[in-house]
């Protein structure tokens, strides 16, 4: 779904709590060069919108890098 | 649901006035979440002015608020000069790099460095080379 959003981007999604719907999201994209890191988080937000919106994502932490 | 626009002006004008500015849940005194407490030992480590605003007692207009200001509605929220910084993970990530300490304009803090290598020896012992009689 985020690598959908974000092409190119590579995208680690670990399970937090086993539940499922606690997830960490570690994304690498070419798009985060030159934004800040809130622009990168909204990117991934905006990304995963209609699962957290239809709830089947609780809480997801987002960690974002530039792409290598 | 739109923002209530009374309290819209009123967070425009907290902003304008606060150069650095957290909205947390509980006070720096007394957090009452363990993200917002994580921010404020942060915002304390760097020894900056901020203010700082419950967001309990009004939590959901204001997540209307916050979200029309700068699309982000889940707190604790760091503000500097008007715009939003990050929640609790974007700021601990800024203070372990020190680009926190850049955007508050502060010195990084000796203790948020990195830590340093175990007490090494600065010139460490050398054992003379081996000789060996021909």
């Amino acid at each position: 779904m985020i690598a959908e959003a974000l092409p190119g981007a590579e995208v680690q999604v670990l399970d937090e709590t086993g539940s499922g719907d606690h997830l960490r999201a570690v994304v690498r994209a070419p798009q985060f060069e030159g934004k800040s890191r809130i622009d990168q988080h909204r990117m991934v937000r905006a990304a995963v919108k209609p699962r957290m919106d239809d709830g089947s994502i609780h809480a997801l932490s987002i960690t974002t890098r530039p792409s290598r | 649901m739109a923002a209530n626009p009374e309290l819209k002006q009123k967070v425009e004008e907290v902003l304008r006035e606060n150069r650095v500015l957290l909205f947390m849940k509980g006070t720096p005194e007394m957090p009452q979440c363990g993200f917002s407490m994580r921010v404020v030992g942060m915002l304390e480590q760097m020894g900056t002015e901020y203010g700082a605003i419950d967001v309990l007692p009004i939590l959901d207009p204001l997540r209307e608020v916050t979200g029309e200001i700068s699309d982000w509605r889940t707190f604790p929220q760091l503000y500097v000069n008007g715009d939003l910084v990050g929640g609790a993970d974007i700021v601990e990530e800024m203070f372990e790099s020190g680009e926190l300490a850049e955007v508050l304009g502060v010195e990084q803090p000796e203790a948020a460095a990195a830590p340093a290598q175990p007490d090494a020896p600065a010139n460490p012992q050398q054992s003379p080379p081996l000789q060996v009689d021909s």
